[in-house]
């Protein structure tokens, strides 16, 4: 890794200081770990450094995303290539050249032995050495530029098609982030990619040019003696083609388990490397081990198949030219006996048909390319059509800076719409109000926190900002505007700093500390030797629940959104962190609308209002001191809470 | 025996990997792996012997060819007959040869990855938690994925590209033997080679380092933007992202560029070399022959073998590719399996049994980073059976004190007990076998809820599922799911609700019915009623058991029969909650005494330190 460097010098850099941070700033920075190459071994140095000293210095992107995709079309290959066709017609020709050059050898030789050698003409001779040496150089040439001007085409498909990717990618709702790992969805980005670069780098020319060289061969042999081309092709190629049908559906379901296989080796790998902390306290590594013994083995199992297929295909191929070469032998001698073929001419034969088995020879590794590309592409273009769940549509407009009304009209919803989890909700929160929603685990408190900022869409009535419906404007300016903070704080590998500005990356250092200030984490930060640029390790882990929590906070902050959703935002803190974070948000809250999802009920005491969900409807909705009054199901759960979370005696004192 | 400790569900179909990477740290890369290759070297052997015993047989088959042109051809002294059975005989030997060497070559080679995989697994999987604190997963995922395979590669296919280069010295032989002048003909475009091989050093090897490095970092991007979607969403960040996969990604595509561009300057040159043999040895062959010192036969073999030697050659630049990679992939392997878990058994340590639950932290200092110290002089101690709250501000290191007691880290100073012994005494799996820890983060695997129930106790059966299940309040909601237990929870879990995970958290560690049971915040997303009937399952299971209970609820603390205050990395008061409330103010301040002047002034916080 240039990135994951690592400052110490140990094998380990420390936790994702490199690889490109997340923030906006993250180009700039990616280029500069890039170039201060920390981890590059002793022995390449100089050779790293002297290719980097060519890198152009790169603009910042001045890229626009958009929820539109702006190329609906289905992925296919010319697609991919989008080359014009002038470009494609110089690219066969020089595949023709190079074919042409690479055959001319046997001809050239033939030539030289017959009408040279036995036919007593040294300027023959001279003139097929020199021809030869000549294809020769062609062959060296015209291969440069055939490999120079692939590569190019293909690095830039594979650019243009990452970047759609990804950019689908962030399309996509978070339901498909739900149901696909994301181990495979990384797959889809990384292997799949690289095995359609594979593809076109490779494989479409080399294929090709054993495709022509067929051809070629054939047409020389036939050019040679029509009757012993003939003899030789009808009785050698329905072996061969029989053998490559069998080939042919024996690797592709071969290929197809192995494919099956690998995802779940890496699914079993990239899960136990989550959870591995899980693993480790409930003792469970025996086990763990054995299980990925036994996925690892299926993968096994499933490459031993290919192994066979691939361990007779090339012998057998190869076999059946040695067959070839004993007819032409066979044939050919009678022939030479009565005459009627040149000794010059039956070694040529033999030689060419060598040259027409190595392309058949060739075509397991060929056909294992295309295998790949192809499987790849069916699954980038699944993705690529996949659409998502939660779209823009073409005429969605931006929203304008919102008041903070919010209304739910008559909304019910399902993750499986025909399993709802909310029934029936209205509501309708006042511009700049602080509502509470309380109720069981379950109920549907955090749905309703993710309808607000559209991450999932009702599947029955509507829910509006400021009368705007959410799903008429576009999701950018909608989500700029809210700030949510879900119950467990997801938070990159970076810097503290780059976390805190991860919503806003203009923001400035004040900004951040004052950040830092509000939610209480001066100390922590102070206490730090690297203070706001210490690492924090992937997910956060090198920091308490609490502290996760905090910077989730002051990440929001910083945000400065107009619509606040904490949905359990706390609930890792201690009292008295609570009370600076609450105290912080009466002041951040003037004029915005909060929604507050909590099970301390002193949330709810503190806030404008106070919404009771369960089972996935509004039972109550009122103030604390009206619904302790109305006596209902909030008076009930609030009892319950006073007597168990309040001590008495601190409350009555 | 500390098996009883790690129970095992699943049948072992596949065998543990003979070898090992134990070797000398500062042995050269293959001979560390030597011992993994060796484990398979009936196959392995037979394998590239059997490639090489082809080959050698597939040298004569030109040469007969030549011969047969020769003699029964063009001078018609011998029929043709007796050639044509010993190539068929040639050919059908290379044949059975081939296929059964290249199948077991295959093979090798995918044991090979089998044993590297399992062994890196295995050893991830007894690191200790500061290693994954330090390393990121992407990394690791990395590394036992692509390395091993490009480690593997090399290991199944070098013998093989070697003993053809092996062939090319047998065939050079054969040629002298025939005729020396040709054979020095044919074979002289070889020491070119050599350029191939500076070039190849000098500017193949850093930038195919320089193209993986960038993949890494397009993997990186794109890895962490897929984890992190929900934030990436939540602000509306997309853009930012795209144009940070823009900026790595078009760097990937300039180093493929350069990368493309060198391989075409130099590989049709080594591909073509034994073509630029072929050409000379016509000149020169041709000359020879015309002057009738070599036979057209002769000719036409020495055309064969040179024909011959173009796969090895093509195959020397690969070989020299993948040589390097391997040894880089090696290397970040080795990089796993050196690193020695630094929580691990010591020698003598005895497995912890009959536990009565006494607990004791003597003295304990403790700290992630070396400069900083989470927990400096922590003293406590728990009689068997005995409930404790520890309350604290977030960050005080109240996780840290579980983590310590499950021996997740060792402790800097001082020591911590189980029943009067040292934790550092007892086998690690028979320690956590009797500390049970509800984790601050409930995280779920992509199973079914019955498995991640049943986590830690795979041969659990259904009826103790849900018991288990039913103490933590969480059989009323996984019945009502569509598939009830076999309902597979999504990726984390995250298809059920953060108060329902908590449960399947607190039911997973109930099913293993540890005597010491640690409670981190296990209920922090739990409403009051539910947590009060998980509280009622609670005591009745607490009952026997030394529990730590670690909350900021005055109900989860009422659980307990004492409640210890930690600050500034010590226990700075114990006592019951209400003579901790009466005494010391900064439990008051963490916790309670808030209520008492009910819903907060701005005014409060003003004076709050
Ligand atoms: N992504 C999801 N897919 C399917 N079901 C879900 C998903 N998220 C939550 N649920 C289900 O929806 C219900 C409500 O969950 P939630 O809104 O998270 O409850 P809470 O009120 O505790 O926040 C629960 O029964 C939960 O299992
Ligand atoms: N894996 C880690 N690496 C580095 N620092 C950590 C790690 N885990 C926790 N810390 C730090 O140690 C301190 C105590 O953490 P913890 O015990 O989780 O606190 P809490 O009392 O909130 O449970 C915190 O300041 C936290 O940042
Ligand atoms: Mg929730
Ligand atoms: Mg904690």
């Amino acid at each position: 890794m240039i990135g994951g460097a690592s400052s110490g010098g140990g094998v380990w850099g420390p936790a994702g200081l490199g690889g490109g941070s997340m923030s906006g700033g993250g180009s700039v920075k990616a280029t500069a770990d890039g170039k201060g190459f920390a981890e590059v071994p002793a022995e390449l140095h100089d050779g790293v450094a002297k290719i980097l000293a060519l890198e152009p210095e790169w603009e910042e992107p001045e890229l626009k995303f958009s929820h539109q995709p702006a190329d609906r079309r289905p992925l296919t290959v010319t697609r991919m290539l989008s080359m014009r066709r002038l470009a494609i017609i110089g690219m066969l020709l020089v595949l023709v050249v190079e074919t042409a050059s690479l055959q001319a050898g046997p001809y050239l030789i033939q030539v030289g032995l017959d009408r040279g050698v036995l036919g007593h003409d040294r300027s023959v001779l001279i003139t097929a050495g020199v021809a030869s040496f000549v294809a020769v150089i062609v062959t060296v040439l015209v291969s440069a530029l055939r490999g120079a001007w692939t590569g190019r085409i293909a690095a830039r498909a594979m650019f243009r098609l990452r970047l759609r990717v990804f950019a689908h990618l962030q399309r996509l709702s978070m339901d498909y982030y739900t149901n696909e790992k994301a181990g495979v969805i990384l797959t889809r980005m990384m292997s799949d990619i690289q095995a359609l670069q594979t593809l076109l780098q490779d494989g479409y020319a080399q294929f090709f040019m054993q495709f022509l060289t067929l051809l070629v061969v054939g047409g020389v042999l036939v050019h040679y003696n029509v009757e012993l081309a003939l003899i030789t092709l009808v009785l050698v190629v329905p072996a061969l083609v029989a053998l490559s049908a069998w080939f042919r559906s024996a690797s592709d379901r071969g290929y197809l388990s192995v494919r099956n296989a690998v995802a779940a080796v890496l699914g079993d790998l990239s899960e136990t490397l989550q959870g591995i902390r899980v693993v480790a306290a409930y003792n469970r590594q025996k086990q763990n081990v054995i299980h990925h013994r036994n996925v690892v083995g299926e993968y096994r199992q499933a490459n031993d198949y290919t192994a066979r297929i691939a361990g007779i295909y090339a012998p057998t191929t190869e076999f059946i030219g040695l067959v070839g070469q004993v007819l032409i032998l066979l044939i050919g001698g009678a022939m030479v006996r009565r005459g009627d073929l040149s000794v010059g001419v039956l070694t040529a034969f033999v030689l060419y048909i060598g040259a027409f088995f190595q392309p058949v020879q060739q075509l397991v590794q060929t056909y294992n390319m295309y295998q790949g590309g192809k499987a790849a592409m069916v699954k980038l273009r699944e993705l690529l059509d996949t659409d998502p769940t939660v779209g823009e549509g073409v005429d969605a407009y931006d929203l304008p800076q919102v008041a903070g009304e919010i209304v739910f009209e008559d909304v019910t919803f399902g993750y499986d719409p025909s399993r709802p989890v909310l029934h029936h909700v209205d509501l309708r929160l006042r511009a700049g109000e602080t509502v509470a929603f309380v109720g069981p685990t379950g109920a549907g408190k955090s749905t309703i926190a993710k309808l607000v900022p559209r991450f999932y869409d009702p599947t029955q009535g509507r829910v509006l900002i400021d009368g705007h419906d959410l799903r008429d404007v576009r999701l950018k300016s909608l989500r700029r505007q809210l700030g949510v903070v879900p119950q467990e704080p997801f938070l990159f590998a970076g810097s503290i700093r780059d976390n805190v500005k991860f919503a806003r990356p203009t923001a400035g250092d004040d900004e951040v500390q004052e950040a830092i200030d509000l939610v209480g984490l001066r100390e922590l930060v102070d206490s730090l030797p690297d203070g706001l640029d210490t690492a924090v390790h992937e997910r956060g882990v090198s920091l308490s629940a609490g502290e996760r929590q905090l910077i989730a906070l002051a990440r929001t902050f910083v945000a400065r959104p107009r619509v606040l959703v904490l949905d359990e935002a706390t609930s890792n803190l201690d009292l008295m962190s609570e009370r600076k974070v609450e105290a912080a948000l009466d002041r951040i809250l003037e004029g915005r609308t909060a929604i507050i999802v909590a099970h301390r009920l002193t949330t709810a005491m503190r806030a404008d209002r106070v919404i009771v969900i369960d089972e996935g409807r509004v039972v109550e909705d009122g103030t604390h001191a009206d619904l302790l009054q109305a006596n209902g199901p909030y008076a009930t759960m609030f009892k319950i809470w006073a007597e168990h979370s309040l001590d008495n005696s601190a409350y009555r004192d | 025996m500390t098996t009883i400790f790690e129970p095992v569900a699943e049948q072992e179909e596949f065998a543990e990997a003979r070898g090992h990477l134990h070797g000398r740290k500062d042995a050269s890369w293959l001979r560390r792996m030597m011992p993994v290759v060796m484990s398979h070297r009936a196959m392995f052997f037979t394998a590239v012997i059997g490639s090489f015993v082809a080959l050698v047989v597939q040298v004569q088959i030109p040469y007969v060819i030549g011969r047969a042109i020769d003699r029964s051809l063009v001078a018609k002294v011998t029929p043709l007959g007796g050639y044509i059975v010993i190539i068929a005989a040639l050919g059908a030997g290379r044949w059975i040869l081939n296929l059964t060497s290249r199948t077991l070559l295959l093979k090798t080679a995918y044991r090979i990855e089998y044993d590297l995989r399992t062994i890196i697994y295995q050893h991830l999987t007894r690191l200790s938690f500061s290693f994954f604190d330090r390393v990121q997963s992407g990394e690791l995922m990395a590394r036992s994925n692509s390395d091993v395979r490009s480690v593997q590669m090399f290991l199944a296919t070098a013998p093989v590209i070697l003993a053809q280069c092996a062939v090319a010295v047998v065939v050079f032989v054969q040629m002298l033997f025939v005729s020396p002048a040709l054979a020095l003909v044919a074979m002289s475009t070889m020491p070119l080679i050599a350029v191939f091989g500076v070039q190849v050093r000098k500017r193949l090897f850093p930038i195919s380092w320089l193209e993986q490095s960038l993949l890494a970092q397009v993997a990186t991007a794109a890895d962490e933007n897929i984890n992190g979607i929900r934030v990436v969403k939540g602000f509306a960040a997309e853009g930012q992202q795209v144009r940070r996969m823009y900026s790595v990604a078009r760097r990937a595509r300039w180093v493929v560029v350069q990368d493309a561009n060198i391989r075409a300057r130099w590989s049709p040159f080594l591909e073509n070399l034994p073509r630029l043999a072929q050409a000379l040895l016509l000149l020169v062959g041709g000359w020879m022959a015309y002057d009738g010192s070599v036979s057209v036969g002769t000719l036409v073999t020495f055309n064969a073998y040179i024909l011959m030697l173009q796969p090895p050659f093509r195959q020397l630049g690969l070989l020299l590719m993948i040589g390097q990679r391997a040894k880089a992939s090696a290397q970040r392997i080795f990089a796993i399996v050196d690193t020695e878990p630094e929580i691990r058994d010591r020698p003598g340590s005895i497995d912890l049994i009959d536990c009565r639950g006494e607990l004791e932290f003597d003295n304990v200092t403790f700290g992630y980073r070396r400069d900083t110290n989470v927990l400096e002089g922590f003293s406590l101690h728990l009689r068997p059976g005995e409930t404790i709250a520890l309350v604290g501000r977030s960050g005080s290191g109240k996780s840290t004190v579980g983590r310590l007691l499950a021996r997740f880290y060792d402790v800097d100073e001082g020591t911590v007990r189980v029943d009067g012994v040292d934790v550092r005494r007892v086998t690690v799996a028979s320690l956590r076998h009797h500390v049970g820890l509800v984790l601050d983060e409930p995280f779920l695997f992509s199973m079914s809820i019955r498995d991640n129930i049943a986590f830690g106790r795979p041969d659990a059966s259904l009826a103790d599922v849900i018991a288990a299940a039913t103490a933590a309040e969480a059989d009323g909601f996984v019945r009502e799911l569509e598939h009830g237990y076999d309902t597979i929870v999504g990726e984390r879990g995250y298809t059920l609700s953060g108060g329902q995970r908590q449960r399947i958290a607190i039911a997973r560690t109930l099913l293993v019915d540890p005597p010491i049971l640690v409670l981190d915040d296990a209920t922090s997303a739990i409403d009051a009623h539910i947590e009060q009937l998980i509280h009622g399952a609670l005591k009745e299971a607490m009952k026997n058991r030394t529990t730590i209970i670690i909350g900021h609820r005055v109900s989860t603390i009422r659980l307990a029969d004492r409640v210890a205050v930690l600050d500034g990395g010590r226990i700075v008061a114990t006592g019951t909650h209400t003579e901790l409330l009466a005494t010391e103010p900064l439990y008051g301040e963490i916790l309670a005494a808030v209520l008492a002047e009910g819903p907060l002034g701005e005014n409060d916080i003003e004076d709050a330190p």
